[in-house]
């Protein structure tokens, strides 16, 4: 079914509104609540942007593959669950390079969603 | 409103032994989820303290967390912290009754300036300026950290499993991860990395434990006083630094190390010149990496305080998000410490 535009179109217009004509004439905590609104719709059309992109796919694909190079054991969506319980029970060296380049991996996918200017 | 500000006011009188009161100034403050502040500005005929007298009265909020202070509780750490010398509101009197005005409330001295991050960091104070409230911050928590177990009147605040507290602190965070049900690894592997290098604890001391820019008020250059007292506990020392020091607390200032205003440098130093301790650097950037992960354990805290249903609130879940920043700064901040060994 088509049925255009968008929801990121959509998103993103809508926040232009807020932004542009809305938020000038506020202040205060109203003001506030509006930079808040446009905060969390910002991070909605990122998702959608990432999800067009194979996200969060790809980054799934990257722990998957270190988890069977470390013989724990891979279910969908349950590789973060995995991770965690394995750092948790000290199955893991924490300073394997290859580890630390998987959890920033996760990290950085979430930041491109959540807040992109965090990323250095 | 004005029922509520003759209810404090009836008290004030009453408790200084004035003659009667007069309300000039009544409002509600902004700030604070946990208790409801309002600014209450009296002239008082006789007593302790006449003529024109500016309070701010602090009671529970509807919805209080349970991790946090008591009001009367946080009454007696006040009245501990102001005898050792900190810069903090003045504790006058506690009202343990709720009837009065339907929740127990306590009355302190209202200080002068703002506490806005915004206005301190962004703000014009010169380098001298800055120097100078950064050495008054690190004063001030040489005294506060002089108060040390045990104290009759604080004997409500637990010590430290093991007399160990980053290893408390350790053992708790794990607790909450598993509460939160959530699986978050990065937090996990800094856990770790945190029960690994745990410095040898310093001494216990009572510390405020959400020291930081935003919770203390200047007016000028001048700290005028150290505010929200309410997660204060027996820990050490360095928590308070680390926590001041936090990348999480400094409001775009990131190339000034404490709270966006100034240089760890100054910090310590005074803190030395005043407490006569050497504080080892490399303690104060240990518990800069438990700040962030206990920052982290309050913003998915707050996160499940929407999710469950129990509070609705933009805000709360915005905050959820914030979590992969902290994640950020762990990933970046223990290899730099490693580094720097």
């Amino acid at each position: 079914m088509i049925n255009e535009p968008d929801s990121r179109d959509l998103l993103t217009e809508a926040r232009q509104v807020l932004l542009d004509s809305l938020v000038p004439d506020l202040a205060g905590e109203q003001k506030y609540q509006a930079l808040m609104i446009a905060n969390a719709m910002g991070m909605a059309i990122r998702e959608i942007e990432q999800r067009a992109q194979g996200e969060p796919e790809a980054t799934d694909r990257s722990l998957s593959q270190f988890l069977a190079g470390h013989r724990l054991p891979d279910a969908p969506s349950q590789g973060e669950q995995t991770l965690a319980r394995a750092l948790r029970d000290r199955r893991l060296d924490g300073d394997d390079p290859e580890l630390r380049s998987v959890l920033k991996g996760m990290t950085e996918a979430r930041l491109r969603i959540n807040n992109p200017g965090f990323l250095k | 409103m004005s029922a509520l500000a003759d209810t404090f006011s009836n008290f004030v009188v009453r408790q200084s032994g004035a003659r009667s009161a007069r309300v000039i100034q009544f409002s509600k403050l902004s700030g604070g989820a946990i208790q409801d502040n309002f600014g209450l500005t009296l002239e008082l005929d006789g007593g302790d303290r006449p003529g024109r007298q500016e309070f701010v009265v602090r009671q529970d909020a509807p919805s209080g967390v349970a991790e946090s202070l008591s009001r009367p509780e946080e009454f007696r750490v006040l009245q501990a912290a102001f005898g050792a010398g900190v810069t903090a509101p003045e504790p006058l009197w506690l009202c343990e009754d709720a009837e009065i005005s339907g929740r127990i409330f306590y009355v302190m001295s209202r200080a002068s300036g703002t506490a806005s991050p915004r206005q301190l960091v962004k703000g014009d104070l010169t380098e001298d300026q800055r120097r100078h409230l950064v050495r008054r911050l690190g004063a001030e928590l040489a005294r506060l950290h002089t108060v040390r177990p045990p104290m009759d009147s604080l004997a409500f605040l637990e010590l430290p499993a093991g007399n160990n507290p980053a290893l408390s602190r350790v053992a708790l965070y794990r607790r909450y991860l598993e509460e939160i049900g959530e699986p978050h690894p990065v937090l996990e592997w800094a856990l770790n990395w945190l029960e690994d290098h745990a410095p040898e604890p310093g001494p216990t001391a009572l510390c405020h434990c959400d020291f930081r820019t935003g919770n203390y008020m200047v007016d000028g250059d001048e700290l005028t006083a150290v505010l929200d007292w309410e997660f204060a506990a027996w820990s050490d020392p360095c928590e308070d630094l680390g926590w001041l020091c936090c990348r999480s607390w400094r409001f775009g200032g990131d190339d000034r190390e404490v709270g966006g205003v100034g240089d760890k440098n100054d910090l310590l130093a005074s803190y030395r010149e005043v407490s006569g301790a050497d504080i080892d650097p490399a303690a104060v950037s240990y518990w800069e990496v438990m700040a962030l992960v206990r920052w982290a354990m309050i913003a998915l805290q707050q996160a499940r305080r929407h999710m469950s249903g129990e509070q609705h609130s933009l805000e709360l879940a915005l905050t959820g998000r914030m979590v992969a920043q902290m994640e950020y700064d762990l990933l970046n901040q223990i290899p730099e410490l490693e580094e720097g060994q």
